[in-house]
């Protein structure tokens, strides 16, 4: 049980220094002088201290949303696989049930979006509407492939299943859940090639549009919201698709769980530096590949067993 | 190992058909000739098969790295629209792609039960057929057309080395001196181009 | 020793053709019969004779194949030499022309003798691919595209068919080891082959891209537009060295077929030869000039040779597949004549021969159209009549023998199609439109001759003889 809420509030410290990380490594890579690793608690502590300002159009939703936006994702915390052996884990929530609050957090976000009534946040909704109604049905079918063939639908206990033994035989099927998965954590996150978080250009905002009108302790709560939603994905990821390191000793498999994120985190950052931002009509494209890898998965799994 | 292997190449091929841009259709095809290559190499190694080993570093060093090399030098020098979109919609594809590999794979469902070794491959070999056929359909232009003429060899070739634990050597060299011969005749197809012009 | 007997002739053209001398074609003309010297050979060597080891072995059935598709090349070498004066071609295309014919037919010799599937389809991909630059040589923007065309589609065909032999090799690879590849071992050990479903499936595939090489349906009219836009030589190489080639393989493979699961060989090609055939027929009705005409009538042909080979009747396949392996490639040739220049009109095509070769011209070609069509001396005639037979003969042992005259029935109101067609177009030829002087050249009509004696000793009882000896 201890081990159980320290990896809970190891991930939620870790959640902004996995941003920051990506951030700096990007700006060594474009040849820049980078940020501190831990400029996302700068940043947090910073808008805690500024006043919080809201718009004189909104509805008292823009006061609850922020809370509501973070506390799904918070919730999906507790269900994520164990880091450590013999940890306490979720066993029994499924697919559904971690796909569903998720999109609870993204449909605040994007009522919060709506309910500001500037012209930035209706198109900032509707276009995260547009790519996370792609998203999911991709994300149910890989996390479920994936656990049916850890023999599991709960998402926890797949993770641990598949770290004590390894579904060789189904290696194909499992290769093109992570490919998907993988394309999902970039789209989700709004990482480049789907959304760039780093820029306040009209036409390519995505979430930043959303939450424009934000300052203050709001602003905080979604940029934690945020970073947690990608520390959620990358520890699935992990936990999902390169289950190594359950078998060590508690302080070695907690080293090797934060190693496979910061990998998770170079392998985007990677990502980001040489891909260019599509362009908006673009996205289902890619969110179609990994549809398809998705479904490739299930099929490959179930008629072939391959 | 191999599961793993061929699942790449099924994937190669897959982002290839959804790839926008001629460099990087033969940046996927030459990867999933790579993968190809390791697969029969991995096989080879297993079946203790010498001509295996043989065709497997032929594959890599022709299909993988060669081709893909003549492809590009003929596309600077012959100048190639590198922007191949292909005419099949992207949210056609999606459903077409899937609906193609389900029926690939209950096709060959009664064939799985009869090979022993490596049935499944023999599903994925018949899709990745199946795929390459789609991205010469879906192309205009000529450049994407011989990749899926190429990789339809490669999809002949993985069924080759998995349904039937290697063909005789003597028909694997003569399908990569036909390989080669189709480049040239390529190669010359461009050039009477050029001459025209 | 007699493999390189057989392949001097297109060896020495391939060596030649890289030479600038313009009097070398006529040389070659005359070395292109020394094939014919090997081919006798094997005749009276006792069969199967092993050329190469195992790989390729001449019996009957294909030393008869080869001999036909020898004399078409013969005739084709001789008929090349006067390519420049009826279209305009340069001179290095004329001489890479040259160049790939001796690849084309060094593959085609190839598949023709092989025992081995493999090899078989190696030299059958070595054709396909010479021949799309053969297509090439024509320089209009036409020719170009179809080329392309050809590459592609014919890439496809070819592929469906190692696919097949891909799959076939699997199925009887545990009973065989490596010998799985040979066609004696497998047509002998056909019954025992462990999943025939999967040899099925392999035959299945492998015939469609066979049927797709030939033009059948679907893919009826690929070919005509191709020999449309490619110089005449090229459709008479397709109609009598490509197409005896291919149809030895689908003899080869649908023997294994019939020993496997007979009902099922026999319900494919007949469904898809009549399929193919009804929509031929029709497509000939509206054709407009001489080579989709021609080109759509081989296809019908081929049809029917591939049904009445099905059909149990060997004699009348093989004599129908000669009949047709000289006729249409002496018709392509007195196309290039017909519409030299680029004129393409039907009407009067047959007016304006002068003099002695000028007769003995439009009398070979109403000879030649008239036999196509099936006229009684024409072998078409015999071999029609003897292949119906097999067909009800087939009938008589299944409870099908209604549905099988009604399907013969069917298939003459089909060819009486035809005939009316050609007889048609025959008569335009002859009797309408103005009248233009016309030249024909010595080596065109003297590959016509060998042609027409081909015919003739078709015909003689011994040769009818030989071919039902074959089977």
């Amino acid at each position: 049980m201890i081990a159980y809420l320290a990896t809970i509030v190891l991930l939620f410290l870790l959640a902004p220094i996995l941003l920051s990380f990506i951030k700096a490594l990007k700006m060594v890579l474009l040849f820049k002088k980078p940020v501190s690793v831990f400029q996302g608690y700068r940043n947090f502590s910073k808008l805690m201290h500024k006043e919080t300002i809201i718009s004189r159009e909104t509805s008292s939703i823009t006061r609850y949303a922020p809370f509501l936006v973070l506390s799904p994702l918070l919730v999906v915390m507790f269900f994520l696989p164990p880091v450590v052996h013999g940890a306490y884990y979720v066993s029994f929530v499924d697919a559904f049930t971690i796909t569903g609050l998720i999109s609870l957090s993204t449909f605040f976000l994007m009522l919060l979006g709506l309910d500001s009534a500037s012209a930035f946040g209706g198109m900032g909704s509707s276009r995260e509407a547009f790519i996370s109604a792609l998203v999911e049905p991709a994300m149910v079918l890989t996390v479920f492939s994936v656990s049916m063939m850890a023999g599991d639908l709960g998402v926890g206990q797949a993770g641990v299943n598949l770290a004590e033994h390894f579904p060789q035989e189904h290696m194909a099927s499992f290769l093109f859940a992570g490919i998907s998965f993988f394309i999902l954590l970039i789209a989700e996150n709004g990482r480049i090639p789907i959304d760039n978080p780093e820029t306040h250009l009209e036409l390519t905002m995505v979430h930043e549009a959303m939450i424009l009108d934000l300052t203050g302790v709001y602003l905080a709560l979604i940029e934690t919201a945020s970073s947690v939603k990608f520390v959620i994905f990358a520890s699935l990821f992990v936990s999902l698709f390169i289950p190594l390191g359950l078998e060590y000793s508690t302080p070695i498999a907690i080293l090797v769980f934060v190693a496979k994120l910061f990998a998770v985190a170079v392998a985007v950052a990677l990502l980001e530096v040489n891909t260019a931002k599509l362009r908006l009509f673009k996205v289902p494209n890619l969110l179609g590949i990994s549809i398809v890898f998705a479904f490739l998965s299930l099929i490959t799994f179930y008629v072939l067993g391959a | 190992m191999i599961d793993f292997l061929i699942g790449l190449f099924l994937a190669t091929l897959i982002t290839a058909l959804f790839t926008t841009r001629l460099y990087r259709l033969l940046w996927w095809y030459s990867l999933n000739s790579l993968m190809l290559g390791f697969l029969a190499l991995f096989i080879g190694r297993e079946l203790d098969d010498k001509a295996m080993l043989i065709t497997g570093i032929a594959t890599i060093i022709i299909k993988a790295i060669g081709i893909p090399f003549v492809l590009k030098n003929l596309s600077q020098k012959f100048h190639f629209v590198r922007q191949v979109i292909p005419r099949i919609k992207v949210q056609y594809a999606i459903m077409l792609i899937p609906a193609i590999l389900v029926f690939t794979f209950y096709l060959s469902e009664p064939i799985t039960h009869m090979i022993k070794s490596n049935s499944n491959y023999v599903a994925i070999s018949i899709s990745s057929l199946f795929l390459s056929l789609l991205l010469m359909i879906e192309h205009k232009n000529v450049a994407p057309k011989i990749i899926g003429f190429l990789s339809m060899e490669n999809a002949l070739f993985l069924l080759g080395i998995t349904a039937t634990e290697g063909m005789p050597m003597l028909v694997e060299l003569g399908i990569f001196f036909d390989l080669l011969m189709a480049i040239v005749v390529i190669n010359l197809l461009f050039h009477k181009e050029e001459m025209k012009v | 020793m007699m493999l390189s007997l057989l392949l001097l002739p297109a060896v020495l053209m391939f060596m030649v053709s890289f030479s600038k001398n313009k009097n070398v074609s006529i040389w070659l003309s005359i070395i292109s019969f020394s094939i014919l010297l090997p081919i006798i050979k094997l005749f009276t060597l006792p069969k199967p004779y092993n050329i190469w080891d195992t790989y390729l072995v001449a019996d009957a059935l294909n030393t008869y194949i080869l001999l036909v598709s020898s004399i078409v090349g013969i005739g084709v070498t001789f008929a090349l030499m006067t390519l420049d004066k009826h279209v305009e071609v340069s001179a290095n295309s004329y001489r890479r022309f040259y160049r790939f014919f001796a690849i084309f037919w060094i593959g085609l010799i190839f598949s023709i003798l092989a025992n081995n599937m493999g090899i078989y389809w190696i030299g059958l991909e070595l054709a396909t691919l010479s021949t799309v630059y053969m297509i090439k040589t024509n320089h209009s923007p036409t020719a170009h595209k179809e080329a392309w065309n050809y590459m592609i589609v014919g890439a496809i065909a070819i592929s469906l068919v190692l696919f097949g032999v891909i799959l076939i090799y699997a199925s009887a690879k545990p009973i065989l080891g490596e010998e799985a590849m040979s066609f004696n071992l497998l047509l002998s050990h056909a019954k025992e082959i462990p999943s025939p479903f999967l040899f099925e499936m392999g035959f299945a595939i492998a015939s469609i891209g066979m049927f797709v090489k030939m033009g059948f349906f679907p893919m009826n009219l690929w070919l005509a537009n191709i020999e449309r836009a490619s110089f005449y030589p090229v459709a008479a190489l397709f109609s009598g060295i490509l197409e005896s080639a291919v149809i030895v393989g689908f003899f080869r493979f649908s023997q294994i077929a019939m020993k496997i699961n007979y009902s099922h060989l026999f319900a494919f090609v007949f469904i898809y030869t009549i399929l193919t055939i009804f929509i031929v027929s029709f497509l000939i009705f509206r054709a407009k000039d001489f080579m989709r005409l021609f080109s759509l009538s081989g296809i019908e042909h081929m049809a029917l040779i591939a049904l009445f080979w099905v059909s149990g009747g060997t004699f009348a396949a093989l004599l129908h597949f000669g009949a047709h392996a000289f006729l249409k490639p002496a018709l392509f040739l007195s196309t290039g004549v017909l519409e030299s220049n680029g004129k393409y009109r039907i009407a009067g095509a047959l007016r304006g021969y002068k003099g002695m070769k000028g007769a003995l011209f439009w009398f070979f070609v109403s000879l030649f159209l008239l036999a196509i069509v099936s006229l009684p001396p024409s072998p078409m005639f015999f071999s029609e009549l003897y292949g119906f037979g097999a067909m009800i003969e087939t009938a008589k042992q299944s409870d099908h023998m209604l549905a099988m005259i009604g399907a013969v029935l069917f298939l003459l109101i089909l060819l009486s199609v035809i005939f009316y067609r050609f007889v048609a177009i025959y008569q335009s030829m002859k009797y309408e439109g103005e009248e233009n002087e016309k030249k024909v050249y010595t080596s065109e009509l003297f590959a016509l001759v060998i042609f027409t004696l081909s015919l003739m000793v078709l015909l003689l009882p011994s040769s009818m003889a030989f071919l039902r000896s074959i089977s």
